[in-house]
């Protein structure tokens, strides 16, 4: 990320996961690993993971409403705390990584690195990693709604276990995955086993290095999918944008239909500026900055990704269209 | 006192002062009972010691009492030293020839808050319970909904009041009448609270921007809104007539006399350049007030002149505590470099 203000950030690294899906095996990886980095660990369940490192913190999982009068807008309080708290100390390390329990809702530890000040000045959410066992993926989805909203909140997802599925039925959980989140990198692991660069300050917030790894659109045959499913959709211009127009479009559609968008994440061209311009939000919050400078001769188009439920692409794009001058 | 803001030599140069640089974020700050000593917690677990005479030659004075960050810390109301607290659970002692004695160890909680009162009693928070420290005694009071995010004593000593999410929640310290504790619901969450210094209001900041106050004996409570950031810094005048809050560019002052803050605006002054008020600490007796910056400025106003001067130049640490001597002539400030800073303002 190019921006200045940026570098004195700590990356955040979410880990999601199903219970028993491999998160404290990959955690054990990112720890044990020769890197010579230093890790604080937040996680929920203190004491009974064996996680060898000074810096590991319980967080309680204190989900607070914020008093919008909007359902989806949640923050975790403990993480606020701990992120100040941790912000206090001496020795400083190179980033932060967060364990959500196998059946939370990865919404609101991501919100808190929107919502917070204190948070936002102090760290930047890198990525939100989701590990995923590939015999069990299936069976978790019709347990509820949880193992479908891991996917579609995660940057990197790690399809673990892969030693333990046919070659079908992994092409099948990979499907799946991508009928879901198609922006997501996706990476076959036995263990967990994985470098660690795979995962690890992704700067998912530039949004470049990202849409790089975008999978082709021929994966799908999802076409014929129920509204109410999750999925993802793109949308893109290559006209630049008004900034005041899409500031309007933006902030009323996510009002609207926060709730159901999950995950959003742009880079736009705007009109006259010569960067980039990237956010990512989580329901109806997000954070924006400008990312690294457009190349002389390089094509400015603008490309916006959406993650969610209910999205109409025809609606969406109309609506990114009249933000174009 | 001998502070006169009005006075051409107060606005011209700083005080003196005693600045001391370690290399941990100094997360509290305080003086002992009688005000002889200074004492700062510190980000690799220390607690520093210093003379708060800044002319007497400072020993080198600094216990490593914590594993990790010393998150909190109070003069001790019944000793000639400190009480600290650190985000390895322990709460400690710390006696004037530098011993330490452990009143509580938590295993996986953060002692974020400390409060003293000068009947001898301490008040600590430890994940969602409130530990009191009286009498060689040690009582837990909860658990609360959520971690407890702010204490404070009544006036009188006699009761603690503790945010959380939700609303707050007072409990009575007596162990002859056990009361029920008293719950003031106010939806949200509240992440820092003091008792007026005439125990009629509670005040607390909450997450969301604004600040509410309860009164104590109707329960009923009023919310101020309107700030840029969360009010994390609050403190009651000495007679109890105003409210500094902190995270606004200037000194920030709720009207408690009369009718009340209600329907008014606070009052407001200082010099607006210096940034977001980060800590605010009403003098113990006068009616001045210290405010720190997250520039690292330092200004002292007067309310009743709306006059304010600066102790202290915009450095770019941010200033992450205050306190005064019990006498009002000293004041302790910490920041987020490291700097251990002691002004005297007698001239």
């Amino acid at each position: 990320m190019a921006s200045p203000q940026t570098s004195a950030q700590v990356p955040v690294t979410v880990l999601t996961g199903y219970l028993g899906a491999g998160k404290t095996t990959l955690l054990n990886r990112i720890l044990s690993e020769q890197h010579g980095k230093k890790y604080a660990v937040i996680v929920n369940e203190f004491g009974e993971l064996g996680i060898d490192n000074d810096l590991v913190v319980n967080a309680d999982e204190e989900v607070f409403e914020m008093n919008n009068g909007c359902i989806c807008c949640t923050v975790r309080g403990d993480l606020i705390r701990i992120i100040e708290g941790l912000m206090k100390r001496k020795d400083k390390f190179d980033g932060i990584l967060v364990e959500t329990t196998g059946l939370a809702d990865p919404g609101p530890v991501a919100q808190t690195f929107f919502t917070d000040d204190d948070v936002k000045a102090r760290t930047r959410l890198d990525a939100i990693v989701t590990v995923i066992d590939a015999k069990h993926f299936f069976g978790q989805l019709e347990q509820g709604s949880e193992a479908e909203q891991q996917v579609a909140f995660a940057d990197v997802i790690l399809l673990n276990k892969t030693d333990l599925v046919s070659a079908d039925e992994l092409k099948k959980v990979e499907d799946r995955i991508r009928g879901i989140n198609r922006y997501a990198r996706i990476h076959r692991t036995e263990k967990s086993r994985i470098e660690l660069d795979a995962i690890l300050d992704k700067g998912a917030f530039d949004l470049g290095r990202i849409l790089e790894f975008e999978p082709d659109f021929l994966h799908s045959g999802h076409d014929h999918k129920h509204e109410d499913e999750v999925r993802s959709l793109s949308i893109t211009a290559d006209r630049p944008v008004d900034p005041d127009k899409f500031q309007k479009w933006m902030g009323a559609l996510l009002q609207i239909k926060g709730g159901d968008i999950f995950r959003s994440k742009g880079i736009l061209a705007i009109d006259g500026a010569p960067r980039r311009y990237v956010y990512q939000g989580v329901h109806m919050m997000m954070d924006s900055d400008w990312g690294t400078p457009w190349k002389d001769g390089e094509k400015r188009s603008s490309k916006l990704v959406f993650i969610g439920r209910n999205l109409d692409a025809d609606n969406l794009q109309r609506g990114f269209d009249e933000c174009l001058k | 006192m001998k502070i006169d803001l009005a006075n051409p030599a107060w606005q011209q140069t700083l005080p003196p002062a005693r600045s001391v640089a370690t290399d941990a974020p100094v997360a509290a700050c305080a003086f002992n009972r009688d005000g002889s000593t200074v004492a700062f917690a510190l980000g690799d677990g220390c607690v520093r010691l210093l003379p708060a005479d800044i002319k007497q030659a400072a020993p080198e004075a600094t216990a490593p009492l914590h594993k990790g960050v010393a998150l909190s810390l109070v003069g001790d109301p019944a000793g000639d030293g400190f009480v600290s607290g650190g985000d390895d659970g322990r709460v400690l002692r710390l006696a004037a020839d530098g011993t330490a004695t452990e009143l509580l160890a938590q295993k996986g909680k953060w002692i974020e808050h400390l409060v003293a009162h000068k009947t001898g009693a301490v008040a600590a928070s430890a994940g969602k319970s409130m530990f009191l420290f009286r009498d060689g005694e040690v009582r837990e009071f909860g658990p609360h909904p959520s971690t407890v995010a702010g204490l404070d004593f009544s006036k009188d000593g006699s009761r603690v009041a503790c945010a959380h999410y939700g609303g707050i929640t007072v409990w009575s310290l007596s162990k002859e009448v056990v009361l029920p504790p008293r719950r003031f619901a106010w939806q949200g969450s509240h992440v820092a609270l003091r008792w007026s210094t005439d125990g009629k209001f509670i005040a607390t900041g909450t997450q969301e921007n604004d600040i509410h106050v309860w009164r104590v004996a109707q329960a009923t409570d009023m919310r101020m809104q309107g700030y840029p950031a969360k009010v994390k810094s609050l403190s009651w005048t000495a007679d109890a007539r105003f409210l500094y809050t902190s995270s606004q560019p200037v000194f920030t002052a709720w009207p408690f006399s009369g009718k009340g803050p209600e329907g008014k605006p606070p009052l407001q002054f200082g010099d607006e350049g210096a940034g977001l008020m980060t800590v605010v600490a009403a003098h113990p007796t006068a009616e001045f007030v210290a405010g720190g910056y997250d520039s690292g400025e330092l200004q002292l106003g007067d309310i009743r002149t709306r006059r304010s001067v600066v102790l202290k130049m915009a450095d770019g640490a941010a200033i992450t505590c205050l306190a005064w001597s019990p006498d009002g002539f000293r004041l302790a400030v910490g920041n987020d470099r490291g700097d251990l800073l002691t002004i005297d303002l007698r001239r």
